[in-house]
């Protein structure tokens, strides 16, 4: 607020108007002064007209009663100051003075005569063109000074009036500056509002799957005890009915089949309550990523094209199979989005991440080096809504049967217990992008 | 008693202006204003235009019966500055009907002269003035009236001939008689 202050253009434009109000004012009353002055000059030589057409026979017959009486009816004229007659002689006939104004006792020359504060009016009088003598008129006119004082109050009166609408102006700019100001820290407010909420709505997702996690993977070790349990019993049951018993031996292998789907789904579910035993090791995502270029191109087949931009130097530590299983999972789903083909890219780059991720709640996330690890596909995307929802255990977009719906929470589940990140890119019809960030080991550079 | 009259009316003569003679005797100065009073009637009375010969024509105040004046008429009539043509004057002997005169003063003199001259001029343009003293009445008669050499007008009778007297020589006079008046 300090500083050079700019001179705010409405300011200027009532300052401008006011002087030429000003301008114009003074020119007013130049040009009123003026008319004035000319019309009382008219007014009073009418005055003079007239008592010269009519005292002319009271000078001929040189009648100073008549003359007097002429004169005197002027008296009632305030304006006048002095009124004289005088005859062919140039001889004083007749008069009148008030106010201390003096008669001339000679006639002055014909004409109209300025002096302070008065002004004398002279005329010839005649009767049928010749001259009988002479009348003079002298009236007060108002002194300069005091016409000046009233002009200089009028002037006085607009400036102050000009000041005022400049005062206002200014302060109702200053209102308006505070007014903006307060905008826009309302609208910061606003967005800072609106982050908060998605920050919360975040970590309310979290807490679910929190929740979920330890409740599914609580039941998941459990179950998987007693899968164990019932797979060890079998292997007795089977080395005690010993080789004779074929159809026996039938039975056996098809449940021992179902117990190890049943372990693998117990597993997915451990995975992704983070509670699977991880053997974490250094690794290179893009050597793996290179390494598993063969078997993902035959995951996706013919129509997808792949396309590899590996570009991180840096090594992470993660369990490497699990690593394996994410990465060959992502291209799996990326297939699923694209039936009519399109362009899988795999993409990994060393980036510093000093704000959060997006859906990221900043509470559990570390600033640092990152290694991602992007699968980008070109198909059909997803909605806000399904996009929110993806990582939920068993929610799957996919018809029933051909999926649990637990791929992307295993996922989840291991890069959150890898201490990184999962963050996933999509809308309809612009394809989804999926990324993990994995902090950078520091011994590898 | 006179004497004292006549120098009051002396001072006036002597600031009324060029018009008027100096006084030279103090038994003369009555007549010395009315001389001028007589040339000073022409700007404010109007004749009728045909009672001049054309427009360079001078006007004629003629004087009845003895030249009471002097010889001062003819003077105050040649400085005059007032009317807007010359002025002639004539000394009538006796009433002169063929004689054309625009004022016609009339002195002391014969009742029934002066009577018959007035019933004689009544309705023509002429502007009868009768000298002060007299009983008979002119279109404008001289009084003399606390030391002052003033005037009756009759306007009646003035119209009567298709004269106009000016308002500000009516204004002037001591009487007026309005037209319409009997």
């Amino acid at each position: 607020m300090t500083g050079t202050r700019k001179w705010n253009p409405s300011v200027v434009m009532a300052l401008v108007a006011a002087a030429m109000l000003l301008v114009a004012g003074v020119l007013m009353a130049i040009y009123e002064e003026r008319l004035y002055s000319a019309q009382q000059v008219k007014n009073i030589r009418e005055q003079a007209q007239i008592l010269a057409a009519s005292v002319t026979a009271a000078i001929v017959f040189d009648d100073r009663r008549a003359a007097q009486e002429y004169v005197e009816a002027l008296a009632t004229n305030p304006e006048l100051q002095a009124a004289g007659v005088y005859d062919g002689e140039a001889h004083l006939l007749a008069g009148f003075s008030r106010g201390g104004a003096r008669l001339p006792s000679a006639a002055p020359g014909e004409g109209t005569v300025f002096g302070p504060g008065f002004m004398d009016v002279t005329l010839r009088a005649s009767q049928n063109g010749a001259a009988v003598g002479t009348v003079m008129l002298r009236a007060v006119t108002e002194p300069v000074e005091r016409r000046y004082a009233r002009y200089g109050g009028l002037i006085l009166l607009v400036t102050m009036g000009a000041l005022v609408i400049a005062v206002l102006s200014f302060s109702q700019n200053a209102l308006q500056r505070r007014a903006q100001q307060l905008s826009v820290v309302n609208s910061r407010l606003q967005e800072e509002m609106e982050e908060r909420r998605k920050t919360e709505e975040a970590l309310r997702q979290s807490h679910k799957m929190e929740a979920v996690g330890q409740l599914s993977g609580g039941i998941a070790h459990d179950f998987n005890n007693l899968i164990m349990i019932v797979k060890g019993n079998l292997r007795l049951l089977k080395r005690r009915l010993g080789p004779d018993a074929e159809q026996a031996g039938t039975y056996i292998a098809s449940a021992d089949e179902a117990l190890d789907r049943a372990a693998h789904l117990t597993q997915r579910i451990l995975a992704f309550s983070r509670r699977q035993p991880l053997t974490p090791q250094r690794v290179n995502l893009s050597t793996l990523a290179q390494g598993l270029s063969e078997l993902i191109r035959h995951s996706v087949g013919e129509k997808v094209e792949i396309d590899m931009q590996l570009d991180a130097q840096g090594s992470i530590l993660c369990d490497l199979n699990q690593m394996e299983n994410v990465i060959l999972n992502l291209a799996i789903n990326a297939r699923d989005a694209m039936p009519d083909g399109g362009t899988l890219t795999v993409a990994t780059r060393d980036v510093t991440l000093n704000a959060p991720p997006p859906d990221v709640e900043s509470e559990n996330f570390t600033p640092g080096a990152y290694v991602a690890l992007s699968v980008r596909d070109t198909g059909v995307g997803m909605p806000e809504d399904v996009r929110r929802r993806a990582v939920d255990p068993f929610f799957t977009t996919k018809p029933q049967g051909k999926c649990t719906g637990l791929g992307l929470s295993m996922t989840f589940g291991f890069v959150r217990q890898s201490n990184g990140y999962l963050t996933i890119d999509s809308a309809p019809g612009k394809g989804t992008t999926m990324t993990i960030l994995m902090p950078r080991d520091g011994e590898a550079a | 008693m006179r004497s004292r009259l006549f120098a009051a009316v002396g001072c006036m003569i002597a600031l009324a202006g060029p018009a008027t003679a100096p006084a030279v005797a103090q038994g003369s100065l009555e007549y010395a204003v009315k001389a001028a009073y007589l040339t000073r009637f022409v700007p404010f009375i109007s004749w009728p235009d045909d009672v001049f010969a054309g427009a360079g024509a001078p006007l004629t105040i003629c004087v009845l019966g003895d030249d009471v004046f002097d010889g001062r008429l003819e003077k105050a009539a040649a400085s005059s500055k007032l009317a807007d043509r010359a002025i002639a004057v004539r000394h009538l002997k006796g009433p002169d009907a063929s004689a054309s005169c625009q004022i016609l003063f009339i002195g002391a003199g014969d009742k029934s002269l002066i009577d018959g001259t007035l019933d004689a001029m009544k309705g023509r343009p002429v502007v009868t003035v009768t000298d002060s003293g007299i009983a008979s009445r002119g279109v404008i008669s001289f009084v003399v009236a606390s030391n002052r050499v003033r005037f009756d007008i009759d306007d009646a009778l003035a119209s009567q001939g298709g004269l106009i007297i000016s308002s500000k020589l009516l204004g002037l006079a001591r009487t007026v008689k309005q037209r319409g008046q009997q």
